[in-house]
């Protein structure tokens, strides 16, 4: 390999330097029926699983074409995508905010020709490219995290995991069977740096065990108060201990203190916190952030935990599945997950589920705890 | 930046100097207990001119984000980057 | 042939579900094949290390990689996360392998040139591997090894004229929903808005000086497509004041079972007829709509403005003319203290460019924040800690009863020494002549 270089001088970075520039703006990459109805729109119908239409008070209408994709995407796929929108699109697509792509047409021919297309692409390994749905009451599209593709403190992966779950849920998605949207979400540790805290169903890797202290490296790979100080809940001290017959610099921790976040290993590579037999995955339920009927929730956990089952996760897959279908039999039309859970009562939520109630799911985290005991004679039997 | 002094930087660099021994990286607050008097957008001119005199570096945790001096700390050699 | 076996990632293949496995392997193919014939910058065959390295982690149920907080591009403090594998003899093209944020167009629109340059440009000095988008809306380029930073830095900005999105205690990459563009619940041009503050926040966005990372998002309305509410410090939601804008003929089409309920959102399962009584009026939070059989009519005094009636009837019923947004502060994951939601700080601010109004709200907080905020502590957490009425008091806000779910249950009142009469200082002698010791 030839290092090819653009003109960068690292000797005088400053030299040519474009720096504060930002992202292009939004508007020029506007399909013509977009820029020209901006701000115009009347209404909008779903078609069908996956396609919509927005009429504009000029009369035009723009047909939409949504498809799941994979957050993780190499640039093959991605050239694939811009030669689908070239094809039909004059060159533009779009992206959701949940990892979906929307095609954009202006005609039912052509969004019959795109939905049809899209829904036959398929990789070598027989998945699906391109599957066409996600709108509406449906299970959508899951976001998620980086876990064991790319992430250094994840208690579980995150494309492994969401690939199974999805293929469970895949129904749910091409079609708009359930009572109201269900949104999945996946974080794969506590740190959340995908928040899934106010999702239907939130998965959240969760570690059980304190990190370890490998005592021979940490004075020589860490500076101690960095670590220190990188804890939450101050559960990690700086101590000097017999190593080798020698006295060495070292961290203690306060086993109880510490919530498992990998904080100290991101400061302190002697401060490894993965540990392959205990990691696994939490489920929490009944988030929602719409201000639809009733206010935002927070989801709650109802699993405190599943062990790691790669490659496929049955045990997780089948708990998500499982809970979706009991929602999905009971609640009214227009309920969310968390809203339904309300209405019934958890006591009843556990019941009709099945999902055993542990002592691990009550709130003993600080001062919020309490507000989420029950403070009243009324609840069922 | 016309409105830094030399005298602003060297307060910086002489605070992590002489904390060398213990600490090679700080969050900004920290800086800007240095500078009683001023606001911490100020303060925050001083150690941008840092950064571009190449006196300072980032160390980034990926949610938080630290200044210290250019290759100090253990933690650039452990990463290869020195 | 694959380099390395990857038994158990291959069970990920199969299912309808599109595989990331499948991709990663494709272009781990292309990149061997190399159609465009590129002298690769970084090892040819990273993406089999990568799959490698992956499966063992399947194996050991257990991560690879480590963290590396120093490499960057000069000058900014965020863009670029460093990655480097801890079996870097077992996987070398994953030794280091970095990832760098790119700042997306607002709502994600984008034109194929676009992509395509982008995607070329990775393809040569990266691993072809990006995320379509992060969790924050950039664009995540996957893997690179240092020396590339700088260069795929100077092709970005001077051939794409596009910059690095944000990362660490900083204003992070903001996001919007694609509001006007094609939503006619849009009650604010938030692509505009989420741009123009990105362009006027560059320098809190890539140089950090924050206590800790700080959020904004922007929804054109209260369903909150881009989860403002739960995923941004300052959180920006579309909202109106005046009538929702009724179209009576429409109604009577929608009771009359002549345009699907819910814009046909719920079409793939028979709910039986539309009962607006039981889907709209029993359903309002706030019961301020009344149907009498031929007319819907809505007390606008009482709406809480839900949008529960106009998704349901989105071609009779339309957000109201008198526009702008709700501004909510505060929240975060949970993380330490537990999760936070935005909580109401401004009712109903005007939307209109250039944002004065809303940006002197944001270098309020900031200001107080920069202040007062404690390292890694997010503004919801100081303002738990410090209270709401300082945060009231630095935004110049007046206290309001839409801010508060219910008042105080206990009377421990701080008031201020301004506020009583006499200040701290007592009489005690005065006292004296009243009572005895």
């Amino acid at each position: 390999m030839a290092f090819i270089s653009t003109g960068y001088d690292p000797k005088k970075p400053m030299e040519g330097r474009i720096s504060d520039i930002g992202p292009h703006k939004y508007d020029q990459y506007f399909p013509p029926v977009i820029a020209k109805n901006f701000g115009k729109w009347v209404y909008h119908e779903v078609l069908e699983p996956g396609v919509l239409l927005h009429v504009a008070e000029s009369g035009d209408k723009v047909y939409t074409v949504r498809c799941g994709g994979s957050r993780t995407m190499s640039i093959t796929h991605i050239r694939e995508i811009c030669d689908i929108a070239d094809k039909y699109c004059d060159g533009y697509v779009r992206w959701t905010t949940r990892n979906n792509m929307e095609f954009m047409v202006k005609d039912e021919a052509t969004m019959k020709a795109l939905r049809d297309d899209l829904n036959s692409r398929k990789f070598a390994g027989g998945s699906q490219k391109f599957p066409v749905g996600g709108t509406g009451a449906c299970i959508c599209n899951m976001i998620h995290t980086q876990g064991w593709i790319h992430c250094h403190t994840p208690a579980t992966d995150a494309s492994g995991p969401v690939k199974a779950v999805m293929d469970a849920l895949f129904d749910g998605f091409i079609h708009m069977r359930m009572p109201a949207p269900v949104r999945v979400a996946l974080a794969c540790c506590i740190n959340m740096c995908g928040a899934v805290h106010c999702s239907d169903i939130g998965l959240v890797g969760i570690h059980r065990k304190p990190p370890m202290i490998d005592t021979a490296w940490v004075d020589q790979l860490c500076e101690i108060p960095l670590a220190v100080a990188a804890c939450p809940t101050a559960a990690v001290r700086p101590t000097k201990v017999e190593f080798d017959g020698n006295k060495v610099n070292s961290v203690a921790i306060k086993e109880d203190r510490c919530m498992y976040c990998g904080n100290c290993y991101t400061m302190c590579p002697a401060l490894p916190i993965a540990d392959g037999e205990s990691d696994g995955i939490a489920i929490m339920v009944g988030g929602k952030v719409s201000n639809r009927i009733t206010w935002p929730k927070f989801s709650k956990v109802v699993v405190a935990y599943i062990p790691n089952e790669p490659p496929r996760w049955p045990t997780l897959t089948k708990t998500v599945r499982h809970i979706i279908d009991v929602y999905s039999a009971n609640a009214e039309k227009y309920e969310r997950l968390g809203d339904w859970a309300e209405r019934i009562g958890w006591e009843e939520f556990f019941k009709l589920t099945g999902l055993e109630f542990t002592e691990h799911l009550i709130d003993d985290f600080r001062e919020s705890a309490y507000y989420s005991w029950r403070q009243s004679t009324q609840f069922k039997f | 930046m016309a409105d830094v002094t030399d005298q602003q930087k060297a307060v910086i660099v002489d605070f992590l100097k002489g904390k060398s021994a213990a600490k090679s990286k700080f969050y900004f607050n920290d800086f800007v207990a240095l500078f009683p008097d001023m606001k911490p957008r100020e303060v925050k001119k001083i150690l941008t001119a840092l950064v571009n005199d190449q006196v300072l570096e980032f160390w980034s945790s990926g949610s938080t984000t630290m200044y210290g001096l250019k290759g100090a700390g253990k933690q650039s050699h452990a990463e290869g980057e020195d | 042939m694959a380099k390395y076996p990857t038994p158990m990632l291959d069970e990920l293949e199969s299912g309808p579900w599109p595989s990331f496995v499948s991709d990663i392997k494709q272009e781990a193919a292309n990149r061997k094949a190399n159609p465009k014939n590129l002298d690769y910058q970084i090892p040819v065959d990273c993406l089999e290390d990568l799959l490698g390295q992956v499966e063992l982690s399947y194996k050991e149920k257990e991560t690879h990689w480590k963290h590396g907080g120093i490499v960057g591009v000069f000058g900014y403090g965020g863009g670029v996360i460093g990655r480097y594998s801890d079996q870097p003899e077992m996987f070398p093209g994953v030794a280091a392998f970095h990832t760098m944020r790119v700042a997306q167009p607002s709502g994600k629109y984008y034109d194929t040139k676009f992509l395509r340059t982008l995607c070329d440009i990775w393809d040569l000095r990266g691993s072809g591997l990006t995320n379509m988008h992060g969790s924050t809306g950039d664009i995540v380029l996957l893997g690179t090894q240092t020396p590339q930073l700088e260069e795929i830095f100077w092709q970005l900005t001077h051939e794409m004229k596009n910059d690095l999105g944000g990362s660490g205690s900083n204003l992070r990459t903001p996001a919007a929903c694609l509001g006007m563009s094609r939503c006619e619940f849009a009650c604010y041009n938030t692509q505009d808005m989420c741009y123009q503050l990105t362009m006027d926040y560059q320098d809190e966005l890539h140089r950090p000086a924050f206590p800790y990372k700080f959020k904004f998002k922007f929804d054109g309305c209260p369903n909150g497509c881009v989860c403002a509410m739960a995923r941004s410090d300052f959180a920006v939601i579309g909202t109106w004041k005046d009538d929702i804008k009724i179209d009576q003929e429409k109604v009577k089409a929608y009771v009359a079972g002549e345009i699907k309920p819910n814009a046909g959102a719920h079409a793939g399962r028979d709910w039986g007829p539309f009962n607006i009584e039981k889907e709209v009026i029993a359903r309002c939070p706030s019961q301020c709509m009344k149907w009498d059989g031929s007319k819907l009519s809505i007390k606008t005094a009482d709406c809480v403005r839900c949008m529960h009636c106009i998704n349901t009837m989105p071609q009779a019923l339309h957000i109201g003319d008198e526009r702008g947004a709700c501004i909510l502060v505060g929240a975060k994951a949970p993380v330490v203290d537990g999760a936070q939601m935005g909580s109401v700080l401004i009712p109903f601010i005007s939307c209109e460019e250039p944002y004065d109004d809303i940006k002197e709200v944001i270098e309020k907080i900031w200001d107080w924040w920069m202040e007062e905020g404690k390292n890694r502590e997010r503004v919801g957490e100081t303002m738990k800690r410090l209270s709401f009425q300082k945060l009231l008091e630095a935004t110049e806000t007046p206290a309001m009863p839409c801010q508060v779910k219910n008042p105080r249950t206990n009377p421990f009142i701080f008031f201020k020494e301004s506020e009583v009469p006499g200040g701290w200082t007592h009489d005690l002698k005065a006292y004296r002549q009243r009572h005895q010791r």
